[in-house]
Order: structure tokens, then C-alpha cells, then sequence
């Protein structure tokens, strides 16, 4: 496994290559007649260069779609791609090599280990793999998330936004394949919240770098590419460049299909 | 309140089963200390009673000896006549009886118990009071016929019709063995061999007419009170010692007692360790569980529960793990007692596990232990946990009691420490051996409290220090162990605090047997001018026949005999001092380089003089030339004259006060009877000392209780001696550090448990088992190391003060064991892997999804 920074340099991504991929990617909970498909054959592109919302009501498997695409979750069925690497299959010890070296990561809260400085935090995934981090890079990172006087403060020191920026640094510092953003906007307030996704889309935009956010919020998405929908396990809609209001309105049909379906659909929580 | 207690207890069980464990591993050895010893003395109090004859006429014994002279004090076998015609006495008997025999088979190998329990010659007269009886062979008749007792015969392998040797003060003699007697009590652990009466007062006394006491039963209706009185009119109280039954019993136990009270000791420093390393166990487990516990506390406060409500919640947990401790504890302890009753068996000393006694007080002093510990261990978190605010069910999990500042234990620490450094400055300065110790003592235990009470301020710059080059070494993984360790000061302070207590024990007593070894060495370098001593390893005196084969002995030129005496000194300044006394012959400057103050080894050691140690002497207001009188035992007295005052180290301690010695004719003179302790033996001129020394073991071929040894084996023998404490202290140690692995355990599983989720993410962005391994590996290893460096800081001065102290006594070397102390370091180090195993395990086994999501 080579370390992918040196294979796609910033600007050099096309759009039309593909990041991730699933094909029937199927994920049961329980076993026999309690099983419960959280993911049901799903098939799914994730383009290169861009930036990809997955959406969907709760129990729809978007958290889990995330954790299976990362190499977080073991599949039950089905293959996923990471650029041309097959991760289903993959050794434990090889998973965590791939999350280290080829993904970054951005969960809703408790980003960051709390012994270490905003810095430390920075490179940590570098430092477990013994590497030295690109200084230019990372300088450029910093000063575009705006930390460079925050760098050797403790978690502690640090507001929520700050917080998650330093994650959002983190995630892009070994210029990963892939960042997966898991809710990175749900304990934040609106305004620190818009400076995160900001970031993100300026990852994608000034970094060259491919984001995937799993988010339930239409505002946030609406700062992405595509918009993937998710409903009972199923990918059921796309779309490209969404709106607030236009996101809003696909959700709200969710809620009336599950209306009409009764509480009779699998539903699994995230 | 009380279900949710009950439910918390329940809920947190595997949280709390290493708190269970210490308490169980405390109570476990103080209850079966208890339990041994009561069954011990239960049986030998049994045994005693119901041998004891109805009274018991001894000779007169008016001095104790700390150190064995070798002299069996006798009485005529007359009076036993004199006796059984007193009105009221049914039968009176003369008994020999003496304890200094050696005996040894055809192989010239001796048979006598290998623990250093007597080997006992007796007369042959058996009564339904005896402790055996015959159960092969016949009674012994006449000169060359003898019985031996039946396990000291399976031991060494010895039947009927075997030949054994018997080496006794008059003389050796060889013997048959007729019969085989058995116990039909306890066996206290000694070797019998018995005689027949004439034989016995002859061979074993050198004295046809002599006995070792008159054993007197009582006619029905006379009780052993008024027998004894009757008996002490009829020879005359002052003469002898008279004694009933229960007296007699009552004195025997007494003299096993010492050895019993030892074992007893021991036991209870086992358990007072693992008291003292328990405490830190339980107050960190609960001090965790509480911070753990913050918002569900909070929570309880909000719903309305007082403070009151909160701390007994607390309180009554702890309560349930003392009882469940201590019930543990308990059981644990019968089975250790029982454990050490198989142990005495195979010592020789057989005690039926069946008679086991638990008194009343055990269970009680169990219960009081273990819940008690409990209980205070837990009373400071449970306070801590009352004050938790109602607020703290609203706050964000960020695990509370981390920044709450030092500043009390500071000033209290700095307080105690400084009482405590200067109770040890004032023992180093004191120039008088009782007040230094004193101090020493006092000191010691104030440093301690002082490095307990701030060992969490010496976190943050020790650990610095001492994890200053992991990051270095293990990059990032370095790095966040280091701060894991710094991130609660409290917790690493107290869980390492169990580590130092022990290793502040064992580096203090390394430095003081080191250097109590190394001064020995010195005085023995100075001292001893002689080619060869020979002497028994336990300093137990040999008969005279030895010393004639040795002199007799090819290419031996000088020996000179030591013997010891008990006597008693009445001092100018009033005081009555019980000491033991050597006679040494008079050409002791050949074999020995004594330093005096005053006079010479002529004057030391000519007929009516004595030599003393100068500070004693100064001490008591004595000069040269000064008349003491000296005590002998048996009632004689004399005036010597002081000839002599030494100027040396010398060893005082070991019963030896005073360093008081005289010329072997002033002890002959005196107190007949002693055997020789030790011969100085010098080569006559031109003789090879390897020659020498093949002769000189050729002849003790035959006795095998003396060892030839040269300066060096007389070094190792002193060597092996403080060796033997060591080992004790050795075993204290590897009890604390099991106690405070167990610590470490706790402390790193409920941290684990603690940073669950910081642990998902890391392993989320990409660290790797192994990895995460190591950096739970390394934080265990520098809280052990942290440990070990203040315990053995602290033990180092100890170490020194202990040193100053016994220099009073001269002591004068001072040795630090570097080598000792550097594998105690490494030791550490290795038992905070060995502790980290299990939590690093558990830690690397999370699951990473259920970690990240963990509440």
C-alpha cells in the first residue's frame, strides 16, 4: 500500500474518476429471521474531487453506508473499493494501515485526544505511521482552517468550531484519498457550523481533496456536490447541485412513504 | 437509595474485584496468623499440660542465656528419695534430660532435625504422662542400648539393631539402637533419644549421681499447690526451682514461644503490608468509580437526594465489599493456616490440621479489618462524591477531579515532610543509640505519610523526567502514555504510592543489611588473626573431646577456646546489667588484634579481671582497676577486677552487652561446665594452611555439627546470617508488589473503561493494536517506574539514617547496593508490563465502532 498523496497531487484529480465504490453492498444485524438489513445491495459511486452528502432519516443506514465505505464496519455481502484497492476481504491489520495512510476521518464530537495539543492532534495519524508530515502541505492546511495560533493549545482551550477544525485539519493533514465526515456540524452552532462546512468545500475546492459527510441537516448538504438519499437501506435518489429548500423537499417525502409504509419497514438505528 | 446502592455495587462488580482481592489478601493473612497460632499454642499448651509431672524440682536457674553456654545445670539424683518421702507424694523420679547431644549414624552424618530444633537425651522412665511410647523393640538396658524416636528414625532411615553415635559433653559413645518410641502427641519438632537411667546420668552428664530434675506426682487428693510447698519446705525453696504442673507447662511453652511469637510477627507484617498497599487499591478504585460516576451523582442530586444520601450511598458500597472482602479473606486464611501447618509438618513439627482452633477473636479481628480498611479507604472519594453539585448531571462527560488543585496536599506534605526530615536529621546527629532510634523510627514514618500525601505533586516533574525521552523514542504513542500518566496526578501518585511503600522498605533494609555486612567484613578483617575457626554454625557449643582432637590434630600449633558465659554485672552507678560474657584462653592476641583503650590482653584476661568495652564503661562509671561484682549462674558471685577497656567495634546486640570478657580460668573458676563455642586455630610453623585444613576436617569428620572455616567462610557464615533477614524482607516485598501490580491493574483497566471513546478514535484514524498496546505497556511502565524511584529515594535515606543509627553501635561502613537497587528499577519496569497485560489486552480487543459511540 503506497502512500496515495504521492499517486494524486491537488488539481491533478479529475472529477470523473471514482474515490470509493460499492457493489451490492449488503449489511445485516442479527442473524436468520431477527436479521435486520441496515444496508440492502447498495451500489455507489464516489466521485473524485468532490464533495458527497449522504442523507437520509434516521435508521437509514447513512451512518453505516460511511462506516463500510472507511473500512470502519465489516460488510455482509458485497465488495467496496477504495480507488482500486478491494477493502471487503481486508485483514484487520491491513484495515487499520488503510484507515491511517488513505482515509481521513471527522466524527460529530470527541474528535481529538484530549493529552494532546491542536498540532499533536494535527498529525497524529502521520506520527502513528512514522511518517514526517509534508511541511508545506501542512502549513498550507493550517493557515487555510486558520489555526496557526492555536496549534499548541490543548482540546480543552479550544471552542467546539475550533475543535472541529482541527479535526477537518486533521482529516486533510496526510492528504487522504478520501475524508469522511460523520455529522461534523451536529454539536456545533450555526455559525461556527458554516465556517466548518466552508472548510470542507474548500477542502474540495482549493485542496483538490474528496469529502464525504454524512449529515441530516438540508443546510449542510446544500454545501455539496451531490446528494446521495438513503432510505431503509436503499440508495433511492441522487442530487446534483442541491439547495436548502430543495433537499428539505426531497426529505419530506421520506416522511411520507414511511408514513404509508407503517411501522413495518427494518429500520436500524445510527 | 438503598436499591440503587445494591444496583451500583452489582453494576460495578468487576470494577471493584481487585478491591475485593486486597482486601481479601489482608485479611487472609491476619486472620490466618491468628488461626496458626492459636492452634499452635492450643496444642502445645495441651501437649506441656498434660506431660508436665505434678511438680517439678529443677535446679536453681537465677539468669537467663541469650546465648547457649553449653553447661547442664545438675542435681543429685538423691533427692528424688528425700522427695518421695514428703507426706502426700505418691512417686518422685530423677530425670536427665539434656538438649546439647549430637548424634550421628555409621556415616558419620547427623540425624538430628534439620531445622535447628534440639536433639534431646533423655533417661528411659516411662509414665502414663509420657509423650511416646514404645512401639518396636524393647526398653534400653545397660550401656550400648538406646531408643529413638520414630520419625526422626523413618527421616534418616535408621531400624532396630542400628548403630549410632552419640557425641554428648562427657564424650561420645556409641550405641544400638533397641527400640523405636512414637509420639502419641504432638511433636514439637525435636529429636529423642533415650537411655536408660544410669546410662543417661553418666554418659550424658558425667555425673553417676546427677540429675536434670525431680519429677514428683501427687497421692490422690493432694493438689499440686500444696505438694509444691511441701517439697520446697522439705529441700529448701532458695536451693531450687519448684514448679506445678501448670507452671512447668506454662514455662515450656514459653520457651517455644519465641519461636512461635516470631512466625506470628512475620504473619502480621504480611498482613500489615497488604493492609497499608490495600488502602491505595481502594481509595483509587473508588476515587475512579466516583469520578466515572459524576453525572449519574449529579443526576441523584438533581432528583433530590442530599449529600448525606449521596456519601452513605457510597459508604455502604464500600461496606459490601469490605463483608464480601472479608469473608473471602477469611476462608482464605483458614486455608493459609492450614498451609502453614502442613509447612511445620515437614519441618518436623506435626500439628493435625483437625485441631484446627478458630477463636471467637478471628472472625471479629477479620470483619474489623477488612471492613474497616474498607471503609476508611473509601470515606475521602465518598465525601469527594457528596460534593459532586447537582450541576454536574448538565455538564459535558469531561471526567471531573482531574484540575482540582494541589495546594492542600502541598502544604501538608511540605508540613509533614519537613517534621519528618527533621526527626531523621536529628537521628543522624544524636549521639545516643535509643533516642536515635527513636527518632529514626519517627522519621521514617513521617517521610512516609509526607511522600504519600505528595506523591501526586511529584508526578508531573518525575514523570517528565522519567518519560522525557518516549516520545523521542516511541514518537506520538510515547507521547500520549507519558500524558496519560501526567493526566491525573492523583491517580498516578496513589497508584504508585503502593510500589513505593514496599520498595522504600526493601531499598531502606538493603542499605542497612549492606552495610551491616560490609562493617562485619571490616571487623572481622581487623579482628580476626587466626588461620581456621571452628565452631557450629548456630553458635552452638561442642564438647570438650573436639577440642582434644584438634589439638591433637597434625600441624596445629596454637588453639585458643572461647566459651560463653550468662552472667550479671552490678555497676558503680547502681545498674544490674544481665549479659553474656566470653572466656577466651590467654594467648588470644595470637588469633585476634584487640584494640584497648586501657591495658592489654594480659591484663584483660589474668585470674579475677575482666575487660569491658570503653563507652560502656564510661557509660556506668567505670574505671580501670574498678571492683565489679559478677553474677554467675547457679548463685556464685565474684568480684573481677577491671583490667582492660577495649576500643573497637564491636558487635554488642545479640545478648552480648557490655563486650565483657575474662581469661577462661576466671569462667572455669566460676561457672564449670561450659562447652567450648569456638577455637581459634593456628598452623605450627612451616605448615601448609590447605594441609592444615585437610587435617583439621579429617578429624571432625566425626563431629559433624563443627565446620572448619577460614577469614572468608567465617565472612560468608555472617554473610548467610543477614542474608536470612534479607530473605524475610525479600518476601514482604514480593507480597507489596503483588498487591500493587494489582494496583497498577485497577488503575489502567478502569482508565481504559474511562477513555473508551478516546481509544475508538484512535484506533479509528488508524492506530494499530499492537500500537495501542505498547502505549498502555508504557504508561503502566513509568507509574511502576515512578514508584520504584521515590520508594527507593526514600529507602536510600532510610538507608543512610539506619546506618548513622547503628554506626552508634559500630556500624561504621556504610554500603549502598547499587546493583540491587538498579535490578529493582529494571524489576519495576518489568512489573508494569506484566500489569499492563490485561488492560492492554482488553483495550486493543474494543470494538471500534461501539468505543467511538460509548457514553
Amino acid at each position: 500500500m503506497s502512500t496515495p498523496a504521492a499517486e494524486h497531487a491537488p488539481g491533478l484529480a479529475s472529477a470523473d474518476g471514482v474515490a470509493a465504490r460499492a457493489r451490492g453492498l449488503t449489511k445485516a444485524y442479527g442473524s436468520g429471521e431477527t436479521a435486520v438489513l441496515a444496508l440492502d445491495s447498495v451500489d455507489v459511486d464516489i466521485a473524485r474531487g468532490r464533495f458527497t452528502a449522504v442523507m437520509g432519516p434516521s435508521g437509514s443506514g447513512k451512518s453505516t453506508l460511511m462506516h463500510c465505505l472507511a473500512g470502519l464496519d465489516s460488510v455482509s455481502s458485497g465488495q467496496v473499493w477504495l480507488g482500486d484497492t478491494e477493502i471487503t476481504g481486508l485483514k484487520e491489520r491491513e484495515l487499520t494501515r488503510l484507515r491511517r495512510d488513505r482515509i481521513g476521518f471527522m466524527f460529530q464530537s470527541f474528535n481529538l485526544i484530549p493529552t494532546l495539543n491542536a498540532l499533536e492532534n494535527i498529525t497524529l495519524p502521520m506520527d502513528i505511521a512514522g511518517q514526517r508530515p509534508d511541511q508545506k502541505w501542512l502549513d498550507q492546511v493550517i493557515d487555510t482552517l486558520g489555526l496557526r495560533d492555536r496549534l499548541r493549545h490543548r482540546p480543552s482551550q479550544l471552542s467546539g468550531g475550533q475543535q472541529q477544525r482541527v479535526a477537518c485539519a486533521r482529516a486533510l493533514a496526510s492528504r487522504p484519498e478520501l475524508i469522511f465526515a460523520d455529522e461534523p456540524t451536529g454539536n456545533l452552532d450555526s455559525r461556527a457550523g458554516l465556517e466548518v462546512l466552508g472548510f470542507l468545500r474548500e477542502a474540495v475546492d482549493g485542496l483538490g481533496q474528496t469529502v464525504v459527510m454524512v449529515t441530516h441537516d438540508p443546510g449542510a448538504a446544500a454545501h455539496s456536490d451531490l446528494v446521495l438519499f438513503l432510505g431503509d437501506g436503499r440508495l433511492v435518489d441522487e442530487m446534483a447541485r442541491p439547495t436548502a429548500e430543495a433537499v428539505l423537499e426531497r426529505m419530506k417525502r421520506f416522511d411520507v412513504i414511511r408514513r404509508q409504509h407503517d411501522d413495518g419497514a427494518p429500520a436500524q438505528g445510527d | 437509595m438503598l436499591k440503587a446502592t445494591l444496583r451500583s455495587f452489582l453494576a460495578h462488580k468487576g470494577r471493584l474485584l481487585l478491591s475485593a482481592l486486597a482486601v481479601l489478601l489482608s485479611v487472609a493473612f491476619v486472620a490466618g496468623s491468628l488461626i496458626f497460632s492459636d492452634t499452635v499454642s492450643r496444642t502445645f499448651d495441651r501437649l506441656f499440660a498434660s506431660t508436665a509431672a505434678d511438680v517439678t524440682v529443677s535446679p536453681k536457674k537465677t539468669l537467663d542465656e541469650s546465648v547457649p553456654s553449653g553447661a547442664t545445670a545438675t542435681l543429685s539424683a538423691d533427692l528424688a528419695e528425700r522427695v518421695a518421702r514428703v507426706d502426700g507424694v505418691a512417686a518422685a523420679r530423677a530425670e536427665v534430660e539434656v538438649q546439647n547431644i549430637t548424634v550421628v549414624d555409621d556415616r558419620n552424618e547427623s540425624v538430628s532435625p534439620t531445622t535447628g530444633a534440639p536433639t534431646l537425651g533423655t533417661n528411659w522412665n516411662p509414665t502414663e504422662r509420657s509423650p511416646v511410647e514404645l512401639t518396636s523393640g524393647h526398653a534400653p538396658r545397660g550401656p550400648t542400648q538406646a531408643l529413638l524416636d520414630s520419625e526422626t528414625a523413618e527421616r534418616r532411615n535408621v531400624r532396630v539393631g542400628d548403630a549410632l553415635t552419640v557425641i554428648a559433653a562427657p564424650g561420645s559413645f556409641k550405641v544400638e539402637v533397641v527400640g523405636i518410641v512414637t509420639f502419641t502427641t504432638t511433636n514439637p519438632g525435636a529429636a529423642l533419644l533415650f537411655l536408660d537411667t544410669p546410662t543417661a546420668q553418666t554418659k550424658l552428664l558425667g555425673d553417676p549421681e546427677g540429675a536434670t530434675a525431680i519429677t514428683v506426682d501427687a497421692a490422690p487428693g493432694v493438689s499440686d499447690e500444696t505438694l509444691k510447698e511441701r517439697v520446697a519446705a522439705t529441700l529448701g525453696a532458695d536451693r531450687y526451682d519448684f514448679r506445678t504442673a501448670g507452671e512447668q507447662a506454662q514455662s515450656d511453652v514459653e520457651q517455644l514461644g519465641g519461636f512461635l511469637d516470631i512466625i506470628k510477627w512475620v504473619m502480621l507484617g504480611f498482613a500489615g503490608i497488604a493492609v497499608l498497599v490495600g488502602v491505595f487499591l481502594i481509595v483509587n478504585t473508588f476515587s475512579m468509580l466516583i469520578a466515572q460516576r459524576t453525572r449519574e451523582l449529579g443526576l441523584l442530586r438533581a432528583l433530590g437526594a442530599d449529600r448525606r444520601q449521596v456519601r452513605r450511598s457510597v459508604l455502604t458500597e464500600a461496606l459490601l465489599l469490605g463483608l464480601v472482602g472479608s469473608t473471602l479473606g477469611l476462608a482464605a486464611g483458614i486455608g493459609l493456616a492450614a498451609g502453614l501447618i502442613e509447612l511445620m509438618g515437614v519441618l518436623g513439627m506435626n500439628i493435625k490440621s483437625t485441631e484446627m482452633v478458630i477463636g471467637w477473636v478471628t472472625p471479629v479481628t477479620a470483619y474489623v479489618v477488612g471492613v474497616g480498611v474498607t471503609f476508611v479507604a473509601a470515606y475521602l472519594p465518598a465525601r469527594r462524591a457528596a460534593a459532586v453539585s447537582p450541576m454536574a448531571a448538565l455538564a459535558d462527560a469531561e471526567v471531573a477531579g482531574v484540575g482540582r488543585p494541589l495546594k492542600v496536599r502541598a502544604i501538608v506534605g511540605a508540613v509533614v515532610g519537613a517534621a519528618g526530615a527533621a526527626a531523621l536529621v536529628g537521628c543522624v546527629v544524636a549521639s545516643d543509640t535509643g533516642s536515635a532510634a527513636s527518632l529514626l523510627g519517627l522519621g521514617v514514618v513521617l517521610t512516609l505519610v509526607a511522600a504519600v500525601i505528595a506523591g501526586p505533586l511529584l508526578v508531573r516533574p518525575v514523570i517528565r523526567v522519567l518519560g522525557g525521552w518516549f516520545p523521542a523514542l516511541f514518537g506520538s504513542i510515547g507521547r500520549m502514555s507519558q500524558r496519560n500518566a501526567l493526566r491525573n496526578p492523583r491517580r498516578t501518585g496513589a497508584t504508585a504510592a503502593a510500589l513505593m511503600v514496599g520498595l522504600a522498605l526493601v531499598g531502606g533494609m538493603s542499605v542497612a543489611s549492606a552495610s551491616m555486612t560490609k562493617s562485619f567484613d571490616e571487623q572481622i578483617d581487623q579482628t580476626l588473626g587466626a588461620d581456621f575457626v571452628l565452631q557450629n554454625a548456630n553458635f552452638v557449643p561442642f564438647p570438650r573431646e573436639v577440642t582434644k582432637q584438634v589439638r591433637e590434630t597434625e600441624g596445629v600449633g596454637l588453639v585458643v577456646r572461647s566459651q560463653f558465659a550468662p552472667i550479671a554485672v552490678k555497676l558503680p552507678d547502681g545498674d544490674r546489667i544481665e549479659t553474656t560474657a566470653v572466656g577466651y584462653d590467654p594467648e588470644l592476641d595470637e588469633v585476634a588484634n584487640i584494640t584497648y583503650a586501657q591495658g592489654d590482653s594480659a591484663a584483660a584476661l589474668a585470674p579475677g579481671r575482666l575487660a569491658m568495652d570503653r563507652d560502656f564503661a564510661r557509660d556506668h562509671g567505670v574505671r580501670v582497676g574498678s571492683a565489679i561484682p559478677v553474677e554467675f549462674q547457679g548463685g556464685r558471685k565474684a568480684d573481677l577486677t577491671v583490667g582492660a577497656l577495649t576500643d573497637q567495634e564491636s558487635a554488642e546486640g545479640f545478648g552480648m552487652q557490655g563486650g565483657i570478657y575474662f581469661g577462661l580460668a576466671t569462667l572455669e573458676r566460676y561457672a564449670p561446665g561450659a562447652q567450648d563455642s569456638a577455637l581459634y586455630v593456628n598452623g605450627s610453623p612451616g605448615t601448609d594452611p590447605d594441609d592444615l585444613r585437610g587435617s583439621l576436617e579429617a578429624t571432625l569428620e566425626a563431629y559433624p555439627q563443627v565446620q572448619v572455616r577460614d577469614i572468608a567462610d567465617y565472612k560468608q557464615l555472617v554473610h548467610d546470617q543477614i542474608a536470612v533477614l534479607l530473605y524475610l524482607v525479600y518476601a514482604l516485598l514480593g507480597l507489596a508488589i503483588i498487591i500493587a501490580v494489582l494496583g497498577v491493574v485497577n488503575t489502567l483497566a478502569l482508565s481504559v473503561v474511562e477513555r473508551t471513546r478516546e481509544i475508538g478514535l484512535l484506533r479509528a484514524i488508524g492506530l494499530a493494536r499492537r500500537q495501542l498496546r505498547r502505549m498502555i505497556r508504557l504508561e503502566s511502565v513509568v507509574i511502576a517506574v515512578f514508584g520504584a524511584v521515590l520508594g527507593l529515594a526514600l529507602g536510600l535515606v532510610w538507608g543512610l539514617c539506619t546506618q548513622q543509627v547503628l554506626a552508634l553501635e559500630g556500624m561504621t561502613a556504610l554500603a549502598i547496593p547499587w546493583w540491587t537497587i538498579i535490578a529493582v528499577v529494571i524489576g519495576s519496569a518489568v512489573v508494569g508490563v506484566v500489569a499492563a497485560l490485561l488492560p492492554a489486552l482488553r483495550a486493543s480487543r474494543m470494538n471500534v465502532l461501539a468505543a467511538i459511540a460509548h457514553e
